[in-house]
């Protein structure tokens, strides 16, 4: 996505936008036009979307360990969901996240049949459907702030007309009081009671 | 013709024995029900027509776009005649504000909370008087969704014109 700048010139001048993964939303329209010394003039207004950089926190207790994080991006254009799967296995690469399936699920449609006319007719019909594509990404071993900041990143950049569910499957430290069979720490409570 | 005449002949005879349970009327046959939904019907040749004007609405996904992106029409997503409401009423809305010009239909994204109104407009006003009702049109729709609303503009000198019918 670019904002597009008119130049006095005439020319049109692409420029990257600014992709942040951050807080607060703050958005500029950036407006560039000739003069209106003849009777026609053009311009073009375009959004940027800009924001300032989130603070960084540090805490001492431990950080959440995920065992799979899965995205199922859903939508109605496969092309999208194409260029965006793209997209989000090349950030996954960049800041080193394991991808461990990466899987494009067959498509749902939504059929429904109407009546074609406002009153009676009752044998011509419309059909209408929905098509609903899908896609999965899922990745492993993350820990929860690696978690935390690619998914920001990658759900600021979602584009319109796309859905996603991401599932969180969290690993936990096994429970001290069931790590040993209870019948290895107290052998004497198990004959006092078969006596 | 001597077989239309006996078959009328003969449909009176039925017609006079049995009285009112053979209908004379002929109801109306597949020609009248064609679809007529987004299609313009070919005509002389004279009325120029845009891109979106002239491919009918089973070309979508083929060879159109969507007017509206949002995700209220997709599996086990809520909101769809929300949007679709919205979607009428920004739509008469803009229409009414730059009535007559407008180029082409708008398209209508929603980013998270952001409604981005995208328009092709034609270049009928002062540049100053654009710049009013691109901010008046602004304010009054975020004030009526709460939301933030952005109207993309670009200019053109005429219509675009794909195909003349």
């Amino acid at each position: 996505m670019s904002g597009r700048y008119a130049l006095d010139s005439g020319c049109v001048v692409k420029v990257p936008r600014a992709l942040g993964a951050c807080s607060a939303n703050k958005t500029c329209n950036i407006i560039r036009s000739r003069l209106p010394l003849a009777s026609s003039t053009y311009f073009h207004t375009a959004t940027v979307f800009s924001s300032q950089p989130s603070s960084i926190t540090v805490t001492k207790e431990p950080d959440a360990l995920f065992q799979r994080v899965s995205l199922l991006v859903k939508g109605h254009d496969k092309s999208v969901l194409d260029s965006y799967e793209l997209f989000a296995t090349m950030a996954a690469k960049e800041l080193g996240i394991a991808i461990s399936k990466v899987c494009e699920l067959p498509k749902d449609t939504e059929r429904f049949t109407l009546l074609k006319s406002v009153h009676i007719f009752k044998n011509h019909r419309v059909q209408y459907e929905m098509r609903t594509h899908y896609r999965f990404i899922e990745l492993s071993h993350l820990t929860g702030s690696t978690a935390q900041v690619y998914l920001e990143y990658v759900q600021r950049n979602l584009p319109e007309g796309v859905a996603m569910e991401v599932t969180k499957t969290a690993m936990e430290k096994v429970p001290d009081h069931i790590l040993k069979p209870m019948w290895e720490e107290d052998p004497i409570d198990n004959k006092l009671s078969q006596g | 013709m001597a077989a239309s005449l006996s078959s009328t002949a003969s449909a009176r005879l039925l017609s006079s024995l049995r009285s009112g349970s053979l209908s004379r009327g002929l109801h109306v046959t597949a020609a009248r029900c064609k679809n007529r939904a987004a299609r313009v019907r070919v005509g002389k040749g004279d009325r120029p027509l845009t891109y979106e004007e002239a491919l009918p609405p089973h070309h979508i996904a083929h060879r159109k776009g969507w007017l509206s992106q949002h995700t209220g029409n997709l599996r086990g997503e809520e909101g769809t005649a929300e949007r679709t409401v919205e979607d009428v009423f920004v739509r008469r809305f803009i229409f009414g504000t730059f009535h007559g010009c407008l180029a082409n239909e708008l398209v209508i994204k929603r980013r998270g909370n952001v409604l981005v109104v995208c328009a092709l407009m034609l270049q009928k006003l002062q540049p100053q008087k654009f710049y009013f009702l691109i901010g008046y049109s602004e304010t009054m729709l975020s004030h009526l969704y709460k939301c933030p609303v952005k109207l993309e503009v670009q200019t053109l000198q005429d219509k675009a014109v794909y195909k003349y019918l």
